[in-house]
């Protein structure tokens, strides 16, 4: 049975940037939940405040109004792990190491928790090159590695911004169809942002569709392949893959005209 | 992926000729270096020059080993090592930690950059002067002067350098829950270490030219106070020898930097 209480609810959260030159009001009025378990993906045009709403709810910075609110059955904060645009490995430090950063920082080296990422590269085939320096890997394998750094310290709730923006489309393709496995079998619950139609399409159970700045919430979709029995790796070749595109096509193409 | 294909014969070919240009070149180099001290010998024996104010490889040579017996050039040698040694850890310590500061707290640097800035863009020699009329005539006013060629553009660089750290490396410090200090300890420092070793490079070099001149003004030991000396009584193969000897110095600083810049980078990449 499905949990209808949310994980996680933004009510009436607004946010603007401050600076000598001016004010930016990058968040006008965002109201949306999200449920346990569930992959969200965030579509808007670009500039649009997408990565100051993964922000938000990481807490790196507090709403100008409004609330952000995580329900929990035990009432602990949620960790949240928040995968950036760009994978950030350090080039000094190995593969390995890179993984450890955030255990580091936690002071939490256990040996619990080394054997957890042995355990997550063993099952995602990369315990091979662990000992490489990043240099050494493929923009994909780069991408997995952050992931894998980000899953690390066992994160309730993982923030994706564009996570795959930076990667040739072919690479894309297989990596996002890795990250969206890999999220999956940890049971994590999830909110990527892309401005990748299709992207949002494969990988979301709910599609959240922002307009331009100021940013609102335009329109919630809940893509439901798994109800007519179509697999999320077969997706991209049905009819209703190209149904859900158009619905968001045509929602979202007066916003990409300024 | 790197493909290596060492049969072919275009590769071997292109090989055979990038050794041989290498080896024609350090042999052009050596060459150039046996010819000067030849034409001086030559020019020294057959009175085209003065030996008394040119001097001569020879001359120079038998000096050197007779000053290396005696150990008086030994001394020199080691207090203007010891001194510009000395410098030039000081500088760094004091760069680091003033760089450091001011990237904590951002204020304080902005405070100080200009000032900072009119410092170094100051002739150090400058200074050396006042240091002594300070500190008086010895090893402390030469150490002093060693550091003040350099101190300034030291604390400057590096704090330039720390400052231009990417923000979305310090904002992924944060998503994993760290703090400043850990912003600090693992991307900011570690991230500068390269530019921690060019800088080194180049005030390795500035301390040795610090310290020659607070041996000029205020040393009474050293290869700095031994050129001035020598000047003074006319012992010109003094001069010229405390020179070489100077040469061979900054030569060796130089490789040993070099070969850790090199060592570095290959592990910073
Ligand atoms: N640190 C900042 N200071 C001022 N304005 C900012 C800052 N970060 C983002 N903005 C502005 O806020 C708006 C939303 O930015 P962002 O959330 O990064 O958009 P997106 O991720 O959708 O591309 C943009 O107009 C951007 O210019
Ligand atoms: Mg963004």
């Amino acid at each position: 049975m499905k949990d209808s209480r949310p994980f996680l609810r933004l009510k009436h959260v607004t946010f603007s940037y401050y600076s000598v030159t001016g004010e930016t009001q990058a968040l006008e009025d965002i109201n949306f939940s999200v449920q346990k378990g569930s992959f969200v993906v965030l579509v808007g045009p670009s500039g649009c405040g997408k990565s100051t709403i993964l922000s938000l709810i990481s807490g790196l910075i507090k709403p100008v109004s409004g609330d952000i609110t995580f329900y929990s059955e035990d009432f602990a904060a949620p960790r949240i792990g928040y995968m950036l645009q760009h994978d950030h490995l350090l080039e000094w430090r190995s593969v390995y190491r890179n993984i450890m950063l955030g255990l580091e920082i936690n002071k939490i080296k256990t040996a619990e928790n080394l054997a957890f990422i042995d355990e997550l590269l063993e099952k995602y085939h990369l315990s091979n090159v662990k000992d490489l320096k990043p240099s050494a890997l493929s923009g994909g394998m780069r991408q997995r590695i952050a992931l894998i750094r980000t899953l690390a310290l066992r994160p309730d709730l993982l923030l994706l911004d564009e996570p795959f923006s930076a990667l040739d489309y072919q690479t894309r393709l297989s990596v996002s169809k890795d990250v969206y496995d890999i999220i999956k079998s940890e049971g994590k619950t999830a909110i990527l942002v892309t401005h990748d139609i299709s992207e949002a399409v494969a990988m979301a159970d709910t599609v959240i569709m922002l307009t331009k700045p100021p940013c609102s919430v335009k329109g919630i979709i809940p893509i439901e392949f798994e109800k007519y029995g179509i697999t999320r790796d077969e997706v991209r070749n049905s009819k209703l893959f190209q149904q859900y595109f158009d619905e968001i096509w045509g929602e979202m193409k007066n916003e990409n005209t300024n | 992926m790197k493909t290596q294909i060492n049969s072919s014969e275009g590769q071997k070919d292109y090989m055979r000729k990038a050794k041989l240009h290498k080896i024609f070149i350090s042999f052009s180099r050596v060459l150039v270096f046996v010819g000067f001290l030849a034409l001086w010998q030559t020019a020294s024996s057959l009175k085209w020059i003065d030996s008394f104010y040119f001097s001569s490889p020879y001359a120079i040579a038998k000096l050197f080993v007779h000053d290396i017996h005696d150990m008086s050039l030994l001394s020199h040698i080691g207090v203007t090592l010891i001194e510009s040694g000395i410098s030039f850890l000081l500088i760094i310590i004091f760069a680091v930690i003033a760089a450091s500061f001011f990237w904590f707290y951002p204020s304080l640097g902005k405070m100080f950059e200009p000032f900072l800035i009119v410092l170094n863009s100051l002739p150090k020699s400058a200074l050396a002067p006042l240091i002594i009329v300070w500190l008086g005539t010895g090893p402390r006013t030469v150490i002093l002067c060693g550091m003040s060629v350099g101190i300034f553009g030291c604390i400057l660089n590096l704090y330039q350098a720390f400052e231009q750290t990417d923000a979305e490396r310090l904002k992924l410090i944060e998503t994993l829950g760290g703090n400043k200090l850990q912003k600090y300890t693992k991307v900011v420092f570690p991230q500068n270490i390269p530019t921690f070793i060019s800088l080194a490079k180049v005030n390795i070099g500035l301390a040795l030219v610090g310290v020659i001149i607070g041996e000029f003004l205020a040393g009474r030991q050293g290869l700095g106070y031994l050129i001035i000396y020598g000047s003074q009584v006319f012992k010109l193969d003094m001069v010229i020898l405390s020179i070489v000897i100077l040469c061979v110095i900054a030569m060796l600083l130089y490789g040993i930097l070099n070969l850790l810049n090199r060592k570095v980078i290959a592990r910073w990449q």
